[in-house]
């Protein structure tokens, strides 16, 4: 079915999205490094894919004038999400350029801020792209070449997004949104709470790590080895 | 931004309220600006220019020097139950950094670091509504630049909405009152990409939870630090003074229908279109293809015979024949005719005065006073008794642009009156007939090619236009022809 098809491709466009914001947020500090640009390299690439193939997917509905009027709004309603999340998007992008000029890492050599953020965020585009785990495999002056691209890409996506307004008319203003105030609080699948700022306990949740698993069995395998050990040792003598 | 350089030891003045070069979209330089010049979608950047606001660039420069690992700030460790965080620093230790720096005393520090403090580059790790720099142990963090308030400028409307939608998820609803007003009432402006906040705010809680507990905190802080500073919780008499300011400017822009706009533009365009040498070639020649300045020579400003063109372009308006001086030279005469050349000469005055040298004005206004207005005068001019009496009035303390009124009366006067009779006079009508047109030269081309219309191809030619003359090309003595 064309729509659900349509809702996974922007759900995944949404998370790369949301990936991306959280990787620009750290460009220029402490934890800013020749891996993080990778990340961000690969984390937009992905979500500049999800959206020519959105786009490809929606366009066609949207300019059958023959569409019911349910189905025309259902489609009007995606299109609104997708136009805001590829502004988003676009505006990430132009701030991480912003700041990626501003904050060269090889030369010439000028001092990160220092923010108190460390540690990768491998995790991070990780989920963006959907895959287990990242594999960073850039040379020396990766971050030069990539503001390159970085600028093309901006270009790239800011007529894609003109394009769209002239091919696609869409008076976003007439569209009601589907969630109503406070409907984040609804089926929030974060069960986790934190409060800013304090201290706080972190709940386990989720399920065992596969490590953990194996660690475990061979913990207690190990553990049971020197029990019966143990016992025939006391058994003999 | 310009990169960081030497800092030489001297008092840095750091101006909180802009250099006032140029304007930003709401008064120059603050944090708060008013909802409704929000836009609604992310903070547009490159689209148009941003506003130049050098505090900023300035402050983020200390902000960067102070970043330095051998002559920065000294850093510390902050230590929560499980968790370190690093690059904390002290009050104190900023305050003493700045007063080392830059050689100031310690109130101007306090200051300096209070401003920065309020821009949101430092913030407070124990109590993060109070945006003030205390010179003791108080703990303070740096701002990763990605919410430096010049990168993030204005604050978008759309990344609250995801904002508060996300701190609803973390407190389980209970937002403050403040937050819960604008959460409602961004309910309402936005209410076509509601399902893109939340769908977002689920994202980003989802993405910050793959770091490491330290990092999100540290993520949180900041966030929470930038609303705070670009949406206070308490509205102060600066920000509706501010609010008021930049209503006002937009209530006095001019706005122009673009139908009036457009009718004017065409019949500029079809006005013009023959005098534009450009467009429809130059008489006779162009001199730089043939290298004849027959052209200019012509059209020289003080010339003995006007081409017809330019004759013609006096027509146009008012301005054009007075800034032409033969044409001002003319109309001259024309006044002199009618009786009332000395509104042209006290208006010839008064340019005088407005750029002349400033040494010369008092004893200008003076002479012009005694020429023109005395009562009684040799050649007074006829001034409404309103402009007379304000004109008086500022000849006390006479500067360069006392007569303007005066000026801008008589200009209407001439403009409205003399000027439509000396179209339609004689003297005018004499003139276009004497005017010369002048002969476009001839090139010597082939006899049987054919000769070309202008010896000056106009550029706006387009080349199925003068499709017969493809081989006149290669026959031009200027060689770089191009008509083709």
């Amino acid at each position: 079915m064309a729509k659900e098809e349509c809702k996974a491709l922007l759900d995944a466009l949404n998370k790369a999205t949301a990936c991306y914001h959280h990787l620009v947020l750290t460009i220029g500090g402490s934890a800013d490094s020749q891996n993080l640009r990778e990340e961000l390299q690969k984390t937009r690439q992905k979500a500049q894919e999800l959206a020519v193939a959105i786009r490809a997917r929606l366009t066609p509905p949207l300019r059958d004038r023959g569409l019911g009027a349910e189905e025309r709004a259902e489609f009007e309603r995606l299109w609104v999400a997708f136009s805001g999340c590829l502004e988003l998007l676009e505006a990430d992008m132009r701030r991480a350029l912003a700041l990626g000029t501003e904050f060269p890492l090889h030369a010439p050599r000028r001092p990160l801020v220092r923010t108190g953020v460390e540690g990768g965020a491998s995790g991070v585009a990780a989920r963006a792209l959907s895959a287990r785990s990242l594999r960073h495999e850039g040379e020396r002056d990766f971050d030069v070449e990539d503001l390159h691209q970085l600028e093309r890409e901006i270009l790239k996506v800011g007529e894609m997004i003109q394009d769209m307004e002239m091919k696609v008319n869409v008076p976003r203003w007439t569209v009601q949104a589907r969630q109503t105030a406070g409907a984040e609080l609804l089926s929030s699948a974060s069960a986790g709470v934190s409060s800013v700022g304090g201290v706080s306990v972190q709940q386990r949740t989720g399920p065992c790590d596969l490590s953990k698993a194996l660690a475990a069995t061979i913990f207690s395998a190990v553990l049971l080895a020197a029990v019966a050990l143990a016992v025939c040792v006391a058994k003999l003598s | 931004m310009a990169p960081t350089r030497p800092q030489t030891p001297r008092p840095l003045r750091v101006n909180s309220r802009g250099a006032g070069l140029r304007p930003g979209r709401s008064g120059a330089g603050n944090p708060t600006l008013p909802a409704s010049a929000m836009a609604a979608g992310p903070a547009p950047l490159g689209g148009h220019p941003r506003a130049q606001k050098p505090h900023l660039s300035k402050m983020e420069r200390v902000v960067v020097s102070m970043q330095d690992p051998d002559q920065g700030v000294k850093m510390q460790s902050q230590r929560l139950l499980i968790t370190v965080i690093p690059h904390a620093v002290t009050g104190n230790d900023v305050v003493e950094w700045l007063i080392q720096k830059y050689c100031i005393a310690e109130d101007e520090a306090l200051h300096l670091g209070t401003l920065l403090v309020q821009h949101g580059y430092l913030y407070p790790l124990r109590d993060p509504r109070r945006l003030l720099l205390r010179p003791d142990e108080t703990p303070y963090r740096f701002q990763t630049p990605y919410f430096w308030m010049s990168t993030l400028w204005p604050a978008a409307e759309l990344d609250y909405a995801i904002y508060l939608a996300k701190k609803n998820i973390r407190k389980q609803g209970a937002l403050v009152d403040h937050e819960k007003a604008h959460y409602d009432q961004l309910h309402r402006k936005i209410n076509h990409t509601w399902d893109l906040v939340v769908m977002q705010a689920r994202e980003q809680l989802r993405a910050a939870k793959q770091r490491r507990k330290g990092d999100r905190l540290v993520i949180a802080c900041q966030e929470q630090t930038y609303w705070l500073v670009n949406r206070p919780p308490t509205k102060t008499v600066d920000f509706y003074k501010r609010e008021i300011e930049c209503c006002r400017k937009a209530l006095g822009r001019t706005r122009v229908k673009s139908s009036v706009c457009l009718e004017a533009y065409l019949k500029f365009s079809s006005q013009r279109g023959p005098h534009d040498p450009l467009l429809s070639g130059c008489l006779p020649s162009n001199p730089w293809v043939t290298d004849d300045d027959t052209y200019w020579a012509m059209n020289a400003p003080s010339v003995a015979v006007p081409t017809k063109l330019r004759v013609e372009q006096w027509a146009f308006s008012f301005r054009e024949l007075l800034e032409d001086p033969v044409g001002r030279a003319h109309f001259m005469d024309f006044l002199q005719t009618e009786f009332s050349a000395e509104n042209l000469s006290f208006w010839e005055a008064c340019e005088e005065l407005r750029h002349g040298g400033q040494a010369q004005v008092p004893a200008l206004v003076d002479a012009v006073y005694q020429q023109f207005l005395a009562p009684g005068a040799a050649r007074w001019v006829n001034i409404d008794s309103r402009t007379m009496e304000r004109t008086l009035e500022g000849l006390g303390r006479p500067h360069r642009h006392v007569l303007d009124d005066a000026q801008l009366h008589i200009y209407m006067l001439m403009k409205k009156d003399s000027y439509p009779r000396f179209l339609k006079s004689d003297l005018y009508k004499d003139l276009l007939a004497e005017a010369v047109v002048p002969l476009e030269t001839k090139r010597r081309v082939f006899p049987f090619m054919w000769k070309p219309r202008h010896s000056s191809p106009s550029l706006a030619l387009l080349p199925t236009s003068t499709s017969g003359e493809p081989e006149a090309a290669a026959g031009s003595p200027g060689g770089g022809d191009g008509e083709t």
